[in-house]
């Protein structure tokens, strides 16, 4: 009831659209692009401005504006932090198409100029829960091997936590690692690292804009809880050809880009590739130098600009990593994506993307040993369709479209040859179809109060062919049928409403407040805390509901200093509700009824960010700081008592200083604590089988010991020259030597059996790295 | 199967990072002691063996009452009724029996007011073939592992414990199998064994005997789920928890009817 309601009012909006009465009113569209390289500025604002008026907008993700106004004379100007803001005088008398170029601000000149042009954003915007990662900053912060990665830095980010150390894994806001929606150009990544976490599927050379909502979640995005890490690859220089890449102590990365046709065409390739084991390859023993360990991947763009109101875009990944033991064991996994897509201006108001998607993640390993030998192979494919249409009036832009998506799981095949001991099995397929429609409006209503506000219509329908059982709470088989191919089994049908609004106090200061419920419906089954490659996927059905979250929000946001200091603090509360865990004991690979070994529950999780960025100056930086609490409550757990998540952390303290020393030096450093992850302990030991075991109590009701880390980098820019240019990064990680918990392991001591003794596992001591980066 | 995967976990945790440890101070509760019973009936005839202990805190040495004076009976589906006597502290024996597969035996424990119970069924016997060795080149170096030989009976559902001593001690690791990826086979399983366990490798010379157990479902689940315990936090395994006992009243421990069968092995 209440959600007609809404949708009844939403309409209403739509009809009594003010502006649709108004005369005089003229638009002006474009696109904004950085001038040297022609890729598109997204989040650009453009602003005009006379005696009487004065309204901005940003840019959308393909760099298209639209501003209505009435007709008169403006100043318009265009910025984008690190580019000269353009400035233009216009006479508004009729519709309007401006396409400009922003030319890059050097070094220097982007101290004085980014914070200004950008002036109060972060305080107007209805939304909330955004962190925006800037991908000069990416340069710049320290990280493991000198492997610059944004799934790390990300980490840094209030209400980001790390999946562990030196791991790309993540959680926000309490979430678990698989209720985060990673994409890259719209195409879902579902395992985001390589190496088992150390390294992340993202070359961040490739990449132009990374966005990571953890709240006040637009309308367009769905299907997970907790987050969307929106990942977008660059387009490629459209204007001349260019090479730049690096060099590092594992991996070493390369990207070509350049125009096909000038102005109109261009493309980027982009790809990295580690070496570990080319060093393996030079030890002279045979039984090293055949192991293999290695990933690459490779991003690639084309985009062709049909006209001013069409572009194409084709973009695509592929990833592998690579493990092998000679004679034992093989192990590969990876992602590959493609999108097309296609943008359409009908008009200067109604903007349009279509796009096609496809994605898949896979894994196979192969067991070698002769007596059991045998070859697992797993994966999990999408097929999507999605259309997109913005509208934009003067006070609204109105968003709508429709997405159906394809998804085909196999769990698990296994194929064997010769005298083995482990028989072929496969484990049939699952299909599912998930639908969504949306529609959302961002809208000024004045120049204090901004609302963004919207409801997403989400279906999900696990499709047959397959075998379709029924299990009670015991996990026994209480009905098992047939289904047919192409027929629905199970639907579920959700509407998601979502509402940001911003007040603003003053120019300086604003509160805000969000609301907005999210589904999923493919759940990661792990053992693990962060993703594995060996991660099961499995989908909403008939026994296994959608997991719901509804999430409110408050925050104030305040700027000081001429955008000097961007402070924001937010509050956050999260109802989660059909959590999936298993139990004790269950066999989850290559397991048809492993859905007779789940249960589930229910979780709540709740917080505090604080945010303090300097965007200006020769010291840039920020400190962010969260407090919060993240529990699950399961039946057949700890006695059906909520309990901490295993990524509850108390505290979580970042710091990030970049120091501008000079135009060739820039030292920086970050620091990192935060309160250990929720373990359980022994509460007693005993004997058994001839074997001392422990026994436990409360789960994850102990604390590992906190972490505490300071990362460290100087990077030295050589000489440019017209042609060329390099630098020199030098990192330590772990400066401090600080050996941080990676897991706590109970055993009997081995100096007096009799005792028992815990033992600390650390991973990384300090670590030095060097990278030499190249461009021309 | 899952050993292997375990193993290559362990491996590239070896090739890229030499990690390391050290032995930390942790705070930990202090719960009761609680009640341990370990109930087996073997297919030997033998005097089969009721255990009654008492579980310590962590930080004790690794001592466990035994628990005296307790009524311990076990009975099976065709009305035969067994009285344990206690000969030792805390070891409850009966005259010698044989278990017979397919029965269903009962465990009956009364002590200090409350009457623990549990069944288990004694599975068929699978046969152990053979022990064998299989060396692993890891890193230019020879590591030696055991593996057992059997053959699993396709027309039944299988689940396998093997106890495996080293010199006439016991190792520290448990090992557990079904037939869910081998019904029918013939079977050559790595009983993968590390120095981080015992802190001994497995040498030229080593004396090994390995027991081979057939267990009911219920003790498959039991000792599954201790196998999957070892470490804590975000680069440990499974949320540990007690694994799911037979017995009832939350006594830690099991009752497992089971076949048995012992072979030896000198390591070349």
């Amino acid at each position: 009831m209440k959600q007609t309601n809404f949708l009844i009012l939403f309409f209403l909006t739509f009809l009594f659209i003010p502006e649709l009465f108004a005369q005089q009113k003229y638009t002006l569209s474009g696109t904004i692009r950085d001038a040297a390289t022609g890729e598109t500025l997204i989040g650009a604002t453009v602003k005009l401005q006379n005696a009487d008026h004065t309204f901005g907008k940003a840019a959308n993700d393909y760099g298209f504006y639209s501003l209505s106004g009435e007709g008169g004379e403006y100043t318009m100007t265009v910025s984008y932090a690190g580019y000269l803001t353009y400035r233009k005088q216009i006479s508004l008398v009729g519709d309007l198409k401006i396409n400009v170029g922003l030319d890059p601000a050097n070094s220097l000149q982007e101290v004085v100029i980014s914070a200004k042009d950008r002036r109060n954003d972060n305080v107007k915007s209805a939304q909330m829960g955004l962190e925006k990662l800037n991908m000069r900053d990416l340069d710049n912060v320290p990280v493991l091997f000198g492997e610059k990665d944004v799934l790390k830095t990300i980490q840094l980010m209030p209400g980001v936590k790390s999946g562990g150390e030196g791991n790309t894994g993540f959680f926000v806001r309490g979430g678990a690692a698989d209720q985060n929606l990673i994409l890259l150009d719209e195409a879902t990544v579902y395992n985001s690292s390589h190496l088992l976490g150390f390294f992340s599927t993202f070359n961040s050379d490739a990449i132009k804009d990374v966005s990571l909502y953890k709240g006040g979640m637009p309308a367009q995005f769905g299907g997970r809880l907790s987050s969307v890490l929106d990942v977008k690859m660059q387009d490629g220089n459209s204007k001349e050809f260019g090479v730049e890449g690096g060099i590092g102590l594992i991996a070493s990365r390369i990207k070509v880009e350049g125009p096909i046709i000038k102005d109109k065409a261009s493309f980027m390739v982009s790809a990295r590739r580690t070496y570990i084991d080319l060093l393996l390859k030079a030890s002279s023993d045979s039984s090293i130098n055949s192991n293999t360990l290695n990933f690459y991947d490779i991003n690639a763009k084309v985009n062709y600009r049909f006209d001013d109101k069409n572009t194409l875009f084709l973009s695509g990944y592929f990833g592998q990593d690579n493990i092998g033991i000679k004679d034992l064991f093989a192990n590969d996994w990876g992602n590959t994506t493609a999108t097309v897509r296609l943008n359409h201006v009908f008009n200067s108001k109604l903007f349009s993307n279509t796009s096609f998607i496809f994605n898949k993640y896979h894994y196979a390993i192969e067991l070698l040993d002769k007596d059991n030998n045998a070859r697992v192979t797993s994966l999990i494919r999408d097929f999507n369709l999605k259309e997109d249409l913005q509208y934009f009036t003067n006070q609204h832009v109105f968003r709508f479209g429709a997405q159906a998506t394809h998804h085909r799981i196999a769990p698990s095949d296994i194929t064997t040859t010769g005298n083995s001991s482990i028989n072929p099995l496969s484990v049939e397929n699952r299909y599912g179809l998930e639908m969504a429609g949306y529609v959302s409006d961002e809208w000024k209503l004045n120049n204090k109060l901004e609302l963004l506000y919207g409801v997403r219509i989400s279906s999900f329908s696990l499709l047959g062919p397959g075998t379709i059982r029924t299990y009670d709470a015991g996990g026994d088989i209480v009905d098992s049928y047939d289904a047919k191919r192409g027929s629905f089994v199970k639907t579920y049908v959700y509407a998601e409403p979502r509402f940001s609004a911003s007040y603003s106090l003053n120019e300086e200061n604003s509160v805000k407040a969000s609301y907005n419920r999210n589904t999923q419906n493919i759940h990661i089954l792990t053992n693990a805390n962060t993703s594995s490659p060996t991660d099961q996927y499995v989908m909403s059905s008939n026994n296994i509901k959608p997991e719901i979250s509804d999430q409110v929000a408050m925050g104030y946001f305040k700027n000081a200093k001429d955008n000097t200091y961007e402070f924001s603090a937010e509050i956050y509360y999260k109802w989660l509700q059909n959590q999936i865990d298993y139990k004790n004991g269950a066999e989850l690979i290559a397991n048809a009824e492993v859905e007779s070994e789940l249960l589930y529950g229910k979780g709540r999780a709740y917080g505090l960010e604080l945010y303090l960025k300097k965007t200006k100056g020769k010291l840039t930086g920020w400190v962010s700081y969260t407090l919060a609490k993240t529990e699950r409550q399961f039946d057949g757990l700890n006695g059906g008592n909520y309990f901490p998540a295993k990524q509850d952390r108390t505290h979580d303290l970042s710091l990030v200083g970049i120091y501008n020393f000079s135009s060739r030096w820039t030292f920086s450093a970050n620091y990192v604590y935060s309160t250990g992850n929720a373990v359980t302990y022994p509460a007693g030991k005993y004997s058994t089988g001839g074997l001392t075991t422990y026994y436990y109590t409360e789960r994850n009701a102990n604390r590992m010991p906190y972490t505490s880390r300071l990362d460290i980098s100087a990077t030295l820019k050589a000489r440019e020259t017209k042609k060329y240019q390099s630098s020199w990064s030098f990192g330590l990680y772990n400066a401090l030597n600080r050996k941080n918990p990676y897991a706590i392991t109970f055993r009997d001591s081995k100096q007096d059996p009799t005792r028992t003794e815990a033992v600390q596992t650390s991973l990384f001591g300090i670590i030095p790295s060097v990278t030499y980066n190249f461009k021309f | 199967m899952k050993r292997l995967i375990y193993l290559s976990i362990l491996f590239v945790g070896f090739l890229v990072w030499s990690s390391c440890e050290k032995v930390i101070d942790v705070k930990l509760d202090t719960a009761p002691n609680q009640m341990v019973i370990e109930g087996n009936i073997t297919d030997q005839n033998e005097a089969q063996l009721i255990k009654i202990s008492q579980s310590v805190p962590y930080t004790d040495q690794n001592v466990f009452p035994a628990v005296k004076g307790a009524k311990v009976t076990v009975t099976d589906d065709v009305g035969h009724l067994w009285t344990f006597e206690e000969r030792e502290p805390g070891s409850y024996t009966s005259v010698p029996f044989k278990g017979i597969s397919g029965r269903t035996y009962s465990l009956k424990v009364d002590v200090s007011n409350t009457q623990y119970t549990g069944i288990s069924i004694m599975p068929k016997r699978v046969h152990l073939d053979s022990l064998s060795l299989k060396v692993f080149t890891f890193g230019g170096k020879d590591v030696k592992q055991l593996q057992v030989h059997y053959n699993d009976p396709a027309a039944e559902v299988n689940q396998y414990r093997w106890v495996m001593k080293i010199n006439n001690v016991q190792t520290k690791r448990v090992f557990v199998g079904n037939d869910r990826f081998t019904n029918g086979n013939n079977v050559a399983e790595l009983l993968y064994y590390s120095k981080d366990d015992d802190n001994k490798e497995l040498l030229s010379g080593d004396e090994v005997q390995v027991e081979m157990q057939c267990i009911d479902k219920a003790i498959y689940n039991y000792w599954f789920t201790l196998s999957e315990q070892t470490k804590n936090g975000p680069g440990g395994g499974v949320t540990p928890g007690n694994p799911p006992s037979n017995i009832n009243h939350n006594a830690l421990g099991y009752f497992s009817a089971h076949t048995t069968e012992k072979v030896s092995y000198k390591v070349k």
